[in-house]
């Protein structure tokens, strides 16, 4: 339909648009911190001419426009150059680290709505009981409680208390699999991720929870949540068939935002779980000024939350058919 | 008349006042200026912050306003070494390592001259007298007399005060001793146990022969012409062979090398060992050893460079025997040369290198898919940011008797303690928490060994000697009497350190000079030193330079 697709023609030149302004913020951002960005990658045992090579080779003795300019070039091509720390590709780097990024962070995220949308719904059924006395005081404890108390209880409790699971990595020491699907399918690995998942998706569920209770709640106060008792249906198909299939839209595209939030906020859950993943990576290239990595990590963040931004709006309009993007 | 007199008096009080404001302003310029104390963040390391801490409050009971600033490591490391005119303290260490054994790394490079612009002697450290003790105990193969020589360097620098020395820490490392036999798990000199030797010979118990240790950063590169980090080294130690190897008892000995011979002064004959294999099978060759230390002698291996610039030239006698000749007469060549470079195999790197001569990255930037090396343990696989994994080679003459060394990258500490004790690590390589907690562990459970050892490498603070008032002896010492070593011994490092006085440390017990000056903890004698220096105080308590003397360096 034309009005569809001018949607999303536009959408998506607003994308763009966002995209390069995030990226020459980015830009801007590590070329004007103070000290010598080359810091990480020079030791002091480098003589000068070696320096001013090197300052040559990463362009970086050129004017702020050309530099602004190969960027930007670079940037389109998918070229993020080396790591001034491992020196290999950052693209290599990411790779390394993304995959365990991303099955940890929709392994817990996927637990977390599940668990979120049952329990909200059951909040908002037992409305005035003590469950939700309770329990709402519960779920914000959970939110409240700093990740890395509750990834150290868990520690202490499973792994070195009960030694149900292990206390760090993603694989068991010298462990090898022939291909990253054969080591995400192993038992060993799903024992390394369900405490970090876990602890995360502990955290991630107040969201969820609360979001579904109060939709939930707005939508039984409908009419046609009236009329289907009125028609003597019972309880459980209102709550769960009509109830609860209306209150999850705003629950689904708030799934999909998180999906962008968490892409690279994880570094508390990696660091007390000694998990490989992004958000480690991030913090010690900012650290370290290591600039290709964390511009390119900070830019797959950004890329990630447009881009599940916008799928949240499509699945919004494609679920509810109320809604529309087309211009009446 | 009343008029005249109110002239009078208001003439002799703005008189007053300009002559007190002159004068003060005098003292103010006399006053000394705000001084910066550099260290590194608490979250990286809370031992020097708390030094730092501790140290300014003493200082300011001299008179002096001093204030602690806290840089990120690489930013610290640059504006030290790269702008040598602008900082005015900070704190420093030197790192143990198995070649600094040998006390002519720090003897020279600490506080030789010509390291002064842009080398190790950052401090701005002058005295010719010095020059001629650390040059000549270089090339004294005495040892008698090389000693005197260290003896009168430590004795001169003591005297001196270019730095306060204040700790040579101990460095806490536990093992599991129902996995390692404890007899087969040794303790070096100045480093502790976890050394080559141990990795080489520990002998596994029971079925577990795989070293499981940890580290809290991730490893940066596998590359035996790179040193990047002392993580990465444990791991060159292990693939790549040296001509030499420092043993537990701190002194050189034949490794790669079956012996070594002085001809002369300056001539050294090294037999090389028969039947030495590199990982991917090609036999390991006098070729392979001359190009090992001819490669650092260009500009792709600048690390390496200052151990083989002594060299003068390296013939090959026959397929064993391999002769280098120096340029000057050099004692601690076995040492720090021979004990240091890492014997690569030819016929990979000679390609490599001959490829980076033409782009401006050097050999840093080059790392192998599968490292090749002749070591006592083979490459196997290095998850980024997880682990590194390595396997015994049982062709090698001293064959590990472990099967795997597998290194996890742990940066949450407790986690790295919680494994220890319950199994998944079998040796607690990097410790940054309370030594007294790690103590503990290891009284109530049997099966854990800890043993503490008292390093080479020692904490101190810098003087900037180029910027007044650091200039002045009578400053420096009053400041080094001014520091509470004994607090910081038992407040920072809950007593796992000992005291400083000098660069050697005295887990070297053959160099290390017991006798040096030393100047006790004592603020009333250090403000003593100043009165007779002819400093002064201020109304407010603040110290001024002697008379004649104005503070020129504010706010630079």
């Amino acid at each position: 339909m034309p009005t569809r697709f001018s949607f999303l023609a536009s959408r998506l030149s607003q994308t763009v648009l966002v995209l390069w302004v995030v990226a020459t913020l980015l830009f801007l951002i590590f070329r004007l911190m103070p000290g010598n960005p080359l810091v990480a990658y020079i030791d002091p045992n480098f003589t000068a001419e070696v320096q001013q090579a090197l300052l040559r080779q990463f362009g970086l003795d050129q004017p702020l426009h050309v530099q602004y300019a190969v960027f930007l070039s670079n940037l389109v091509r998918g070229e993020f150059g080396r790591s001034f720390f491992s020196r290999e590709p950052v693209s290599q780097v990411m790779w390394q680290v993304l995959p365990n990024t991303l099955v940890l962070t929709l392994s817990a995220l996927l637990l977390a709505y599940a668990v979120g949308v049952v329990g909200g719904a059951l909040l908002a059924a037992r409305r005035g009981t003590w469950a939700e006395a309770w329990g709402i005081p519960a779920v914000l404890a959970t939110r409240a409680a700093p990740e890395f108390w509750v990834g150290m209880l868990a520690l202490a409790l499973f792994s070195f208390t009960l030694n149900w699971f292990p206390s760090s990595g993603a694989t068991s020491p010298g462990s090898a699999y022939s291909t990253w699907w054969a080591q995400v399918a192993s038992w060993d690995f799903l024992r390394h991720l369900t405490l970090p998942a876990l602890t995360l998706a502990l955290y991630l569920q107040g969201l969820p929870t609360l979001l579904m209770r109060s939709t939930m709640l707005e939508v039984m106060d409908e009419d046609f949540i009236t009329f289907c008792r009125m028609r003597g249906l019972p309880e459980r198909t209102i709550l769960l068939r009509h109830a609860a299939r209306n209150a999850l839209l705003p629950v689904v595209t708030a799934f999909a935002l998180g999906i962008g939030y968490s892409i690279g906020g994880n570094v508390i859950i990696e660091t007390v779980f000694s998990w490989p993943g992004l958000g480690r990576t991030l913090v010690r290239a900012v650290a370290a000024k290591d600039y290709p990595v964390a511009q390119a990590a900070f830019f797959l963040i950004a890329v990630v939350m447009i881009v599940m931004n916008f799928v949240a709006d499509l699945l919004y309009s494609l679920l509810d058919p109320r809604v529309s993007h087309e211009r009446q | 008349m009343i008029r005249i007199l109110v002239r009078i008096a208001v003439a002799v009080v703005v008189l007053t006042l300009t002559a007190g404001a002159v004068a003060v302003g005098q003292t103010q310029d006399r006053r000394v200026r705000e001084l910066i104390l550099l260290t590194r963040p608490q979250a990286v390391d809370p031992q020097e912050f708390e030094m730092a801490r501790l140290l300014a409050p003493e200082f300011e009971k001299l008179g002096l306003k001093v204030t602690v600033r806290v840089m990120p490591w690489e930013q610290l490391a640059d504006y030290v070494w790269y702008s040598r005119d602008k900082w005015d303290m900070t704190m420093w260490q030197m790192v143990g390592r198995a070649e600094r054994s040998d006390p002519d790394e720090f003897t020279f490079n600490l506080f030789h001259a010509s390291t002064a612009e842009k080398g190790y002697n950052f401090v701005g450290y002058i005295n010719s007298t010095y020059n001629g003790i650390a040059e000549a105990q270089r090339i004294k193969t005495d040892l008698k007399v090389r000693r005197q020589l260290i003896f009168e360097a430590q004795k001169i620098i003591a005297r001196d005060v270019p730095y306060v020395f204040l700790v040579f820490p101990q460095s806490s490392y536990a093992y599991n001793n129902t996995v390692w036999d404890p007899k087969s798990v040794v303790e070096q000199k100045g480093i502790g146990l976890k050394n080559f030797w141990t990795f080489d010979a520990a002998t596994p118990r029971g079925t577990q022969k795989d070293f499981v240790l940890n580290t809290a950063d991730p490893v940066q590169a596998i590359n035996p012409l790179f040193i990047s980090g002392s993580t990465d080294s444990w791991i060159t130690e292990l693939i790549w062979d040296r001509l030499l190897r420092v043993g537990p008892d701190g002194l050189p000995r034949p490794w790669a090398a079956e012996k070594v011979e002085w001809v002369d002064s300056v001539t050294l004959d090294v037999t090389l060992r028969r039947g030495m294999k590199f990982h991917d099978g090609h036999p390991v060759t006098a070729d392979d050893v001359i190009f090992s230390f001819t490669a650092p002698m260009g500009d792709e291996v600048p690390m390496y460079k200052p151990f083989v610039r002594v060299i003068d030239k390296i013939e090959k006698r026959s397929d064993t025997v391999i002769r280098f000749t120096l340029k000057d007469p050099y004692a601690p060549f076995l040492t720090s040369s021979l004990a240091k470079v890492n014997i690569i195999p030819k016929h990979i790197w000679e390609p490599v290198l001959a490829d980076l001569a033409k782009k401006p990255e050097n050999a840093e930037s080059y790392q192998e898919q599968v490292p090749v090396g002749s070591g006592p343990y083979k490459f196997v696989q290095w998850k980024k940011a997880e682990e590194v994994v390595l396997e015994a080679n049982p062709d090698h003459f001293a064959a590990p008797k472990a099967r795997r060394w597998v290194l996890r990258i742990i940066p949450n500490v407790e986690a790295a303690l919680g494994g220890l004790r319950n199994g998944e690590l079998n040796f607690l390589s990097v410790y940054g928490g309370d030594p007294q907690i790690l103590d503990q562990l290891a009284k109530q459970t049997p099966s854990i060994t800890v043993v503490s050892t008292m390093d080479i490498g020692m904490r101190f603070l810098a003087f900037n000697l180029r910027r007044p008032p650091y200039d002045d002896l009578a400053v420096r010492q009053a400041l080094n009497m001014a520091a509470n070593k004994k607090a910081i011994r038992s407040v920072v490092f809950k007593g796992y350190a000992t005291v400083a006085d000098s660069f050697v440390s005295p887990a070297l017990e053959y160099w290390h000079n017991a006798e040096v000056p030393k100047l006790n903890y004592n603020i009333k004698a250090a403000r003593d030193v100043l009165a007779k220096a002819g400093y002064e105080w201020d109304a407010d308590g603040r110290l001024l330079y002697p008379k004649g003397k104005v503070e020129t360096l504010v706010g630079k």
